[in-house]
């Protein structure tokens, strides 16, 4: 797919599309390949424990926007190896200690670039490897995952660990009826999932819970009706979303809610427009990239989750997205 | 990377020439930092002197997740070095105990400033479990009851910080299982239970809207009954005291956190509703009935002075429909009534158009 869009028109398909309609595919390209370009401004340094994350954030926005070449493929695969430790784990950046979120975010770069094979070719047996560093972190008795060897359990991890063993083809390591057990574990009255046993549902982890179930085929376990109703109260007059009840909207939940949406069938109950509208209005029209709120400062987190919110809308000129 | 509530004009300006040289100075000194605790962790330097240089790296960047684990390793090897069990020797006990409450310090006014930091609650909580291993009970105690006031605190400056909420239901559990008295063999019955309940009373009393203690409310409702040894009176005054509670709150019918804590009420008269979630035990099907009309007549009564209240229509419908013990001869909703609620519905709520027409499909209306 080719977008053709000059500055300021974005959309790929229709010029016609009023200003506020419209999404600057160029500019947000240029934001997200200026992002590793920063390196005097304070800022780029004190966020290098997300650098992994921030190049699959921002790789995932350029395939959705039909750059998927913005960035230099060999040059990503090389820093996302340069970050493996000899456990098998990942760290944000060279010299950053393993941790499930990053070994997920490299594992999805890897996937993402079809580069499992570059992987295997400098670290015989790399795949394996990894999966099993993923397995490791595998609680025996509840069934959850903790994030790395300091033993922090959360949900995030539960569902980071069964994405990327699927991407690996490793889901054999682990017991994943002991994992659907604790995710049922963390239901509530009102259909959603918090971070643990008895923690208040809350967006991100419902997106967790429900996307781990649905990695493991066990979606039968999900209330659809009253989560869907729970997720859907969610959007508010503008058309964004909120997280938890009575708190503001937010562009980030625009993706973990609707993705949420989507897998149990019900995304339909929101208004798509709406929040389509919503997420175009955050974008920064000079620079490039998204925000959490119209207005505000953008950052490469709320401009993948924007983007895949739009692409999850079927925003056209977009790339789809598998909602898991 | 991931900012929140930052205004564009305050980012975007441009910088002038002596304010890029001076971010440039900062990067250095910053870069300068880094490296070296790296390198000292690396030589395994495991000293007090690396420990206080953490401190400085945190302060000015406390996501950095690696230096907290860096901070982690030199603990523990001070905490090993000790030759003696720290609670056999009072001097080792003091040292270990100010290492504690060094990092409870460091990470208290970094959470002043970062209340959503992952990171500095997982280091508070792992440095007091390490410490608890090595001090005498008394003050492993005493230290969770400090824990307890700070996430009070935490809980006053923002009464949804779920984080806080979390870290408070791990307090508890701690408290909950360190024993009271020293050398106690099998510790005494301490369940918190009725002080968190008092405590999630407190927080609704004080702003109707903080659904985090609704939430912590219905979960402890059911253990607060059976640690109560309640009876079935009893339990039924509960549930009493629980409607008269939200009906107070009807005040006003706009806010969500509400009606979820009501559907968590009627979720309970459901024969389908679990044992750890249970209210009353015995429940059959008149008391059912019962109180599934008494709210229907409750909530059509503040119909009358809110007709443009969405909520009241949909909870309406969801009781009217999910409890089969009202359908019969005697039932008090008639399908014109759930027919007018629903284009109420529709109309007042047009953004979840999608699943009031699945809903009209479902009822079959
Ligand atoms: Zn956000």
């Amino acid at each position: 797919m080719s977008l053709v869009s000059g500055p300021g028109r974005g959309g790929g398909s229709d010029s016609a599309l009023p200003q506020e309609l419209q999404l600057f595919v160029d500019k947000h390209v240029r934001y997200i390949q200026s992002l590793d370009k920063r390196k005097d401004e304070l800022e780029y340094w004190l966020t290098e424990h997300l650098r992994l994350n921030g190049l699959y954030w921002g790789l995932t926005a350029l395939h959705l926007l039909g750059h998927p070449d913005a960035l230099p493929r060999n040059e990503v695969v090389d820093f996302v190896l340069s970050c493996l430790h000899d456990s098998g784990g990942f760290g944000a950046a060279p010299g950053h200690d393993a941790h499930m979120l990053y070994t997920v975010s490299a594992v999805q770069i890897l996937a993402t670039l079809d580069a499992f094979g570059d992987l295997e070719a400098r670290v015989e047996g790399g795949r394996r490897k990894i999966a099993q560093f993923i397995a490791d972190l595998q609680n025996p008795d509840t069934g959850t995952f903790a994030g790395d060897e300091w033993a922090e359990y959360d949900t995030r991890f539960l569902y980071g660990a069964l994405n990327a063993l699927s991407l690996l083809g490793h889901m054999d390591l682990v017991d994943v009826d002991k994992a659907v057990e604790h995710v049922q574990a963390c239901a509530n009255f009102d259909g959603g999932y918090g971070t643990g046993p008895g923690a208040e549902s809350h967006a991100g982890q419902i997106f967790t819970c429900i996307g781990a179930l649905s990695i493991a085929g066990r979606l039968d376990l999900v209330d659809r009706d009253k989560l869907g109703g729970w997720l859907s109260e969610r959007q508010l007059k503008n058309g964004g979303l909120n997280g938890r009840p009575e708190k503001k909207e937010d562009v980030c939940y625009s993706w973990w809610v609707a993705s949420s949406l989507a897998m149990i069938d019900r995304l339909h109950w929101i208004d798509q427009g709406k929040l389509t509208a919503f997420i175009l209005s955050t974008q920064d029209p000079e620079l490039g990239g998204l925000a959490d709120r119209p207005g505000d400062m953008v950052d490469v987190f709320h401009t993948h989750f924007g983007i895949a919110g739009l692409s999850l809308l079927k925003f056209p000129g977009l790339a789809e997205i598998d909602p898991i | 990377m991931a900012s929140h509530g930052v205004s564009r004009v305050a980012g975007s300006q441009t910088r002038s020439d002596l304010a890029r040289e001076k971010e440039l100075q900062q990067i250095a000194r910053y870069n300068e930092l880094v490296e070296l605790v790296n390198r000292k962790v690396a030589e395994r330097q495991y000293t007090v002197e690396v420990l206080s240089l953490t401190t400085k790296l945190l302060t000015e960047n406390p996501e950095y997740y690696t230096i907290w684990n860096h901070r982690r390793r030199v603990l523990q090897h001070l905490f090993l070095s000790q030759t003696e069990p720290a609670s056999l020797s009072s001097d080792k006990h003091q040292e270990t105990l100010d290492f504690i409450t060094a990092d409870l310090s460091l990470t208290t006014s970094l959470l002043r400033q970062y209340p959503k930091c992952y990171w500095l609650w997982n280091h508070r909580y792992w440095v007091l479990q390490v410490g608890e291993a090595r001090l005498q009970a008394v003050a492993a105690r005493k230290l969770w009851q400090g824990e307890l006031q700070l996430v009070t605190m935490m809980l006053g400056a923002d009464s949804r910080n779920f984080h806080a909420w979390s870290y408070r239901r791990f307090v508890v559990g701690e408290l909950e299982r360190i024993p009271a008295q020293p050398n106690e063999v099998v510790p005494s019955k301490q369940s918190m239970v009725e002080a968190e309940f008092a405590y999630t009373t407190k927080m609704i009393k004080a702003n109707l809207s903080n659904f985090s203690a609704w939430h912590n409310r219905s979960k402890l409702i059911p253990k607060l009954l059976d640690e109560r040894e309640s009876d079935d009176v009893a339990r039924r005054r509960m549930l009493d005291d629980e409607f008269a509670l939200i009906h107070e709150a009807f005040l006003d019918p706009f806010d969500q956190s509400i009606w979820y804590y009501h559907q968590f009420l009627m979720s309970t008269l459901s024969s389908r509703n679990s044992r750890e979630s249970a209210i009353i035990l015995d429940l059959t099907d008149t008391d059912r009935k019962r109180y599934c009309e008494q709210e229907i007549n409750f909530i059509k009564d503040i119909l009358e002075d809110e007709e443009d209240c969405k909520w009241i229509y949909e909870v309406l419908i969801q009781y009217s429909t999910s409890f089969p013990s009202l359908n019969g001869n005697e039932s008090i909703i008639t399908a014109d009534d759930l027919r007018e609620w629903l284009s109420k519905l529709r109309g007042l709520d047009p953004l979840r158009h999608g699943r009031w027409a699945d809903l009209e499909y479902t009822l079959g209306l």
